[in-house]
């Protein structure tokens, strides 16, 4: 199985990126190639998207999959799923129900060669807050994470502050229970300083400092490298990126920057995200000097 | 697969013992993500301006068949983008030679969605904000029988 050595913040990408062309003029293939083409490495999937029969894949798909990594170079990074506890109308599903759900994606996860998992938590209100019986949930989990190795991570994402409570009260999870299978994935929306004139932008929102990631670095396993613009100079010119991957590398914070792009202009009719993700690989790759 | 939602391909009569009991045509989710059958809020189909009600209405899932209610309850059986849903309407006689007009609406649950956005869903109306990666909820086109 392929491996990447190097130490640092390294470059991938969300193959979330390709919604717009995934299954219509892109198959699993192509988004491995064009992610090669750009010299990344490290790549996210969206296990309900991306996974031929999801959550029961084929020996058969399996097998392709590691042959993808082995010929792409390529590192399964972070495998994105969700906790669907609001799946049925009418009820929420038990806490039972919702851990079984998790400990199916972290064994398909595992078969796959992934050690990061972006566990996206069902939400109760328009502040983005978790169901009240989270931690239950992955505590039901925690034990069969730290048997196969893997670090369930929410993604903290705009208008989402890193100094909130929703962060603090994930981090006093993960002091109290001292797990090392429990973690942050951050998005870097939560830096975006500039908005276009008249451009929407939730009031809730108030933009962090690069600075505030660092007493954070000790449980982030990964991060959504989001980028909003990038300028025909290859600037991301609404989120720090120079200042970002500085901190992130005098800290010796070691893992992957997976590139997302959320911009809904990607399902305009001729629209080429790899050129945009291509844009953003330039830039990324001459601040870390890889 | 093709970009629109009401794919051309699968579109026919379906014969069964020698009797046209209705007409099938195919789907794909709109969505950038999978989802489990129990997300899915089925709305109503117009052929030509007929209304067809839901209940009328079979999705057929890599060859199994789902009714309305047991996919109610059905949080397990996971439809993937890639994997195109057949809607087998019940109709006997089913349609005639030559061109019909489809306008169906569909559309889902998210769990990391608020509550209250998710209460206002309408398979046959638009959501109030439309965000390209879900969708829209009415699809249309015109399609023959042959």
């Amino acid at each position: 199985m392929y491996t990447y050595d190097r130490k640092g913040p390294k470059r991938g990408v969300a193959l979330y990126s390709y919604s717009a062309e995934f299954g219509l003029t892109k198959t699993l293939e192509d988004c491995f190639e064009d992610v090669h083409d750009m010299g990344a490495h490290g790549i996210e999937i969206l296990a309900n998207t991306h996974i031929e029969n999801y959550p029961y894949p084929s020996d058969q798909w399996v097998e392709n999959w590691f042959r993808l990594c082995d010929k792409y170079e390529i590192v399964p990074v972070e495998y994105g799923h969700w906790i669907d506890s609001h799946a049925v109308r009418g009820r929420e599903l038990t806490t039972e129900e919702s851990v079984e759900m998790l400990c199916r994606d972290l064994r398909l996860a595992h078969r796959l060669g992934f050690t990061v998992m972006r566990t996206k938590m069902p939400v109760i209100n328009e502040k983005l807050e978790p169901v009240t019986n989270w931690r239950e949930i992955i505590k039901g989990a925690l034990p069969l994470a730290e048997k196969l190795g893997i670090q369930m991570c929410p993604e903290i994402h705009t208008p989402s502050n890193l100094k909130g409570e929703m962060v603090s009260e994930y981090v006093k999870f993960i002091e109290e229970t001292g797990t090392k299978n429990f973690g942050l994935n951050i998005d870097f929306s939560v830096f975006r300083t500039v908005f276009g004139e008249g451009e929407w932008k939730d009031p809730a929102f108030t933009p962090n400092v690069p600075e505030d990631i660092i007493p954070l670095l000790p449980y982030v396993y990964c991060c959504h490298a989001k980028f909003i613009n990038m300028s025909d100079d290859f600037e991301e010119t609404t989120i720090p990126y120079p200042e970002i991957i500085r901190i992130l590398q005098e800290h010796g914070w070691n893992g992957y920057l997976l590139s997302e792009y959320e911009g809904a202009d990607k399902y305009d009719d001729g629209y080429e995200v790899g050129q945009t993700l291509r844009k953003q690989h330039i830039m990324m790759k001459n601040l870390i000097g890889d | 697969m093709e970009k629109q939602v009401i794919q051309s391909v699968g579109f026919r009569n379906i014969c069964e013992n020698g009797t046209v009991t209705g007409f099938q045509f195919k789907i794909r989710l709109p969505y950038y993500r999978g989802v489990f059958l129990s997300q899915l809020m089925p709305g109503t189909l117009f052929v030509d301006g007929e209304r067809i009600e839901k209940e009328d209405i079979t999705w057929c899932l890599k060859g199994e068949d789902y009714t309305l209610e047991e996919m109610k309850e059905d949080f397990k059986t996971h439809w993937t983008p890639t994997d195109l849903m057949v809607l087998k309407v019940k109709k006997p006689g089913g349609l005639a030679q030559g061109y019909h007009d489809l306008k169906y609406g569909f559309c889902f649950t998210s769990s990391y969605m608020p509550p209250f956005l998710q209460a206002a869903l309408d398979p046959d109306k638009e959501s109030f904000v439309f965000m390209p990666e879900f969708g829209k909820h009415v699809n249309e086109r015109r399609l023959l029988i042959v």
